[in-house]
């Protein structure tokens, strides 16, 4: 869904998202790296199911909600990642990993 | 004991980070917080990491953004306290500052405070926009400037407003293809914008980057279609196809990504909440905080700077930043009346010559009335409590006629977002419904927290 | 001017249950609301519909509760089959816990005093007998998803509490009212009531009303209007805070009084009692007490967040029970007031809409009459 534009400084990290191993890039966040590497949806709807991914990228919609390092509920369009990271859904927003 | 500031400024965008520069001149202690990882707000968003991590990036976000990196370099050789990552939930009547860092809350005693939180896009319901691949277009350029990361695959973007043409050239320039672009205002803005051409050209260099804007997006091929109505997203999982009609036919697109833009909308929970009196800009339908000629709120030391109290722009914010520490440091007793006066001088002059523009910009830009009132009784409203269009007419019919009730009936800004994402349509929708106008219908009440904080971390704040 | 059989003043859940029960009678009714600057305690409301512990001191009220709670099943399908609004009532049984064994202690011979006040009544006609105190054991073998706090001592328990969503609840009897042909205004503010010739004049800042009954159902406003056809009705308000916490899987079927997870998933935590006039604001320190107390009975709801917080306004009696009272200087004129608005919904639908429109007293009412308080 999304894609990142060729940076020659950026150190290749690696982060882990429902226990699956990602590859990232310091300095990106945490909801970009995930739609980067294929993931198609970061949470879902707790009313309907549905899929959701950021919409706002600015810390306002929500959207963008995941458990980070045991910490849950967390805006991770404003978080940078960090080598070892896990993050997950959250047990409502129960769903395929893709 | 906690420890008590002269000034916390909140939110170290353009505004936040002039502001601390300026009071610290006057040996006024400054504290910024901000919710992101650093500086920048979202015009400047990441300028640091972005040209030492990203300098392609860097490089492609041209000289505006560049300028982000000299206020980041003064800010932070100023030697100016900053916490990154501080999300402010709670501003206590006795002006306590509560936030939440490292999944903790912590607290700052304060003299002024100085809200310089800035904007965000207006929310553009459609039928469709919760399904991920449909973004804001400034959206798509605050996530090119703080991940280096652009949509993947064909893009279309829809709306009208500078911030869209700009999202469009960047992404141009990224080699994205975009399909094309679907303007919602038509040649009726042009004419109600013109009388305001003269005033704006002395400030020519915005026209000028304007036309370079569009000419940039039309050397590249791509079609603009103006005008549009009934703008409609569809996919199961996600997008797949946009929908709308363009002189009186039926047009889509197969595409990937979406990008909406109506324009920009002060962030007000904040001065809500500190119960600051707000009015309303009849033009750009938004609310924004009543403010002085200095940035004061009707609230007493509590001061706005930047978009967050009238939507004008990076450099504007800048200026009125300065002016905000100026009277701030007046206030305090640091400096007298008359050097505060003296030393706003160039910074005024800024502004008036960056408002120059403002009023064509306003005319030609309004926001569309379909993003205003959504048509289609289909469109989700609240995103976060799933409630729709025909809902919320729905509840008007039921008796519901201010936000609190709609709120009662319906759920809407109940969810996590608190009500960002659907109090201007909710407002417009009620209005419409009972032929008032949506300042009449008012906003929704702001309930603590500003941010949502857990339990435990509620329970853990030590009494003082 | 506008003229009905009966004028309900006051669109909160006891105005429209009353309302709701005046038109399925067949009378001419229309309602009157304040609109959203209200200080509603309909839409800050915890929700629990609560038979427990309620009329020490007056068993007359112990019944009609048990007879509220007993009619919300019946009440809730009906509302369901009118409006397609699901109230989300349920009777799952409800806990008032106890933190260290003194409130465990305090909480038995609490419960024991009630039972010997209503010892002259059948013991099944005031719900006490369904009333038991578990040890934390026992609690917990009925919450088998969440694990109490260890400073949890037990709790009284009954089966006959249960919990529902206020919101919708206002939401379904409003919409059953409009339903009904009911007019309801949704904007007026009232500003006098005069008595004339058997009839009432109403006057709101925009209209006039005439009606032949006049119910004062509208809270603390009820004060000023009461007085001006010859009754004196004292209430006073006092502040709940109440926090809810984002979605979460459900986890816990049965209410507590200080905490619930509703059907959408959030908890609800309240609430607090606090004497400060009309304030119905939030102040850390009692948001934070709650979140500790919250911790305390289940330390893992310390994971979920706070998204929203409010303080609302209980209304209450000098001892926060019912006042139903008719004006005998002014026949005709009513009044209506409970901080049970809730748990009594159902009553104030029929037995109360039916002394209003008939005339006839239910017995033992005489008990809820304001004279109690005369000095």
């Amino acid at each position: 869904m999304l894609k990142r534009i060729q940076s020659s400084k950026s150190k290749k990290i690696t982060i882990f998202f429902e226990e699956k191993q990602i590859a990232a890039y310091e300095g990106e966040s945490v909801a970009a790296a995930l739609l980067c590497s294929g993931v198609k949806h970061i949470r879902t709807a707790p009313v309907s199911g549905t899929s959701r991914a950021p919409y706002c990228w600015m810390g306002v919609c929500f959207e963008c909600l995941l458990e980070i390092d045991g910490q849950p509920n967390l805006q991770s369009c404003l978080i940078p990642v960090q080598e070892g990271m896990k993050i997950r859904r959250h047990a409502l927003n129960d769903g395929d990993s893709a | 004991m906690k420890q008590i500031y002269d000034l916390v400024i909140i939110g170290a965008g353009a505004a936040g980070m002039a502001a601390a520069l300026e009071a610290k001149k006057y040996q006024i202690s400054v504290l910024v917080l901000d919710e992101q990882s650093e500086v920048g707000g979202q015009i400047y968003r990441s300028v640091r990491t972005t040209q030492n991590l990203r300098p392609e990036t860097y490089e492609l976000l041209g000289a505006d953004y560049q300028h982000g990196q000299t206020l980041e370099n003064a800010f932070r050789k100023a030697g100016i306290e900053f916490l990154s990552g501080a999300a402010v939930w709670q501003v206590d009547p006795d002006r306590a500052v509560h936030f939440l860092r490292n999944g903790k809350s912590l607290q700052v005693g304060v003299r002024r405070l100085l809200v310089a939180t800035g904007a965000m896009e207006r929310p553009v319901p459609i039928p469709g926009w919760t399904l991920p691949g449909v973004m804001g277009a400034a959206a798509a350029d605050v996530l090119l400037k703080s991940s280096g990361a652009v949509p993947s695959g064909r893009v279309v973007l829809s709306g009208s407003g500078p911030l869209l043409w700009l999202a469009a050239s960047r992404l141009v320039e990224a080699e994205v293809e975009i399909l094309a672009i679907l303007e919602t205002i038509n040649f009726s803005s042009y004419l109600k914008a013109l009388p305001y051409l003269p005033q704006a050209l002395r400030a020519v260099e915005y026209l000028l980057k304007g036309l370079r804007l569009k000419r940039q997006v039309s050397r590249a091929g791509i079609p603009v279609f103006s005008g549009i109505q009934n703008l409609r997203a569809e996919g199961t999982q996600r997008l797949e196809t946009v929908c709308f009609t363009h002189r009186g036919q039926s047009r889509k697109f197969e595409l990937e990504t979406l990008l909406l833009h109506e324009g920009i909308v002060p962030n007000t929970q904040l001065t809500r909440q500190l119960g600051c009196e707000h009015s309303w800009n009849k033009l750009q339908r938004y609310w924004h905080p009543l403010l002085d000629e200095w940035g004061n709120t009707s609230v007493e030391g509590v001061a706005v700077a930047g978009d967050g109290g009238i939507v004008a722009g990076a450099l504007t914010a800048e200026a009125s930043g300065h002016l905000a520490a100026l009277e701030i440091a007046c206030q305090l007793g640091a400096i007298t009346k008359n050097q505060r006066d003296s030393a706003s001088k160039s910074y005024r002059k800024a502004i008036r010559h960056h408002q120059a523009v403002r009023p064509f910009l306003e005319h030609l830009y309004p926001p569309n009335p379909e993003t205003l009132v959504p048509p289609d009784d289909a469109t989700l409203v609240c995103r976060c409590e799933e409630v729709s269009a025909a809902q919320i007419r729905q509840a008007v019919e039921w008796g519901a006629l201010d936000l609190s009730q709609m709120k009662a009936f319906t759920r809407c800004g109940m969810g996590p977002c608190q009500g960002r994402m659907c109090a201007l349509t909710v407002a417009e929708i009620v209005a419409n419904t009972q032929g008032k106008s949506a300042q009449e219908v008012g906003f929704f009440r702001g309930r603590p927290p500003l941010k949502p904080i857990t339990l435990g971390q509620l329970a853990g704040i030590a009494e003082c | 001017m506008n003229t009905a059989d009966i004028l309900v003043i006051g669109g909160g859940v006891i105005g429209a249950a009353v309302a709701y029960g005046l038109a399925e009678r067949g009378a001419q009714v229309t309602l009157l609301d304040q609109g959203g600057i209200a200080p509603n305690a309909s839409r800050g409301n915890f929700g629990l519909v609560w038979v427990q512990g309620k009329g020490l001191g007056m068993p007359r009220y112990a019944q009609w509760t048990l007879e509220a709670a007993q009619t919300w099943p019946k009440f809730s399908a009906d509302l369901l089959e009118e409006t397609g609004i699901d109230v989300d009532y349920q009777q799952p049984g409800g806990f008032e816990v106890c933190l260290g064994e003194e409130e465990f202690s305090l909480r038995k011979a609490e419960l024991e005093q009630l039972r010997q006040e209503t010892a002259n009544c059948v013991a099944n006609s005031v719900g006490i007998d369904k009333c038991e105190m578990l040890n934390s054991r026992n609690m917990q073998e009925l919450i088998p998803e969440m694990r109490l706090g260890d400073f949890v001592s037990g709790a009284s328990f009954s089966t006959l509490d249960g919990h529902l969503n206020p919101l919708l609840l206002l939401s379904a009897l409003t919409a059953a009212i409009k339903k009904s042909g009911t007019s309801y205004y949704p904007d007026q503010q009232v500003e006098s009531i005069s008595f004339r010739n058997d009839c009432f004049d109403v006057q709101t800042t925009t209209e006039r009303f005439s009606a032949k009954k006049v119910v004062l159902a509208c809270g603390l406003g009820i004060k000023t209007l009461a007085s001006q056809i010859g009754l004196e009705i004292p209430i006073h308000p006092q502040r709940g805070q109440i926090l809810v916490t984002e979605r979460t899987l459900p986890l816990l079927a049965q209410p507590f009084v200080t905490l619930r997870q509703t059907v959408e998933g959030s908890f609800m935590i309240g609430a607090s009692h606090e004497d400060v006039g009309l304030d119905c604001g939030t102040t850390l320190d009692e948001i934070r007490r709650l979140a500790r107390h919250a911790v305390q009975v289940f330390p893992e709801l310390s994971k979920l967040q706070m998204v929203r917080c409010w303080g609302a306004l209980r209304i209450l009696t000098p001892d926060s029970k019912p006042i139903y009272v008719e004006s005998e200087n002014c026949p005709g004129a009513f009044v209506v007031t409970s901080h049970s608005g809730i748990t009594l919904a159902p009553l104030h639908a029929s037995r109360i809409s039916h002394w209003i429109a008939e005339g006839t007293t239910p017995e033992g009412f005489e008990q809820f009459h304001s004279r109690r308080f005369d000095a």
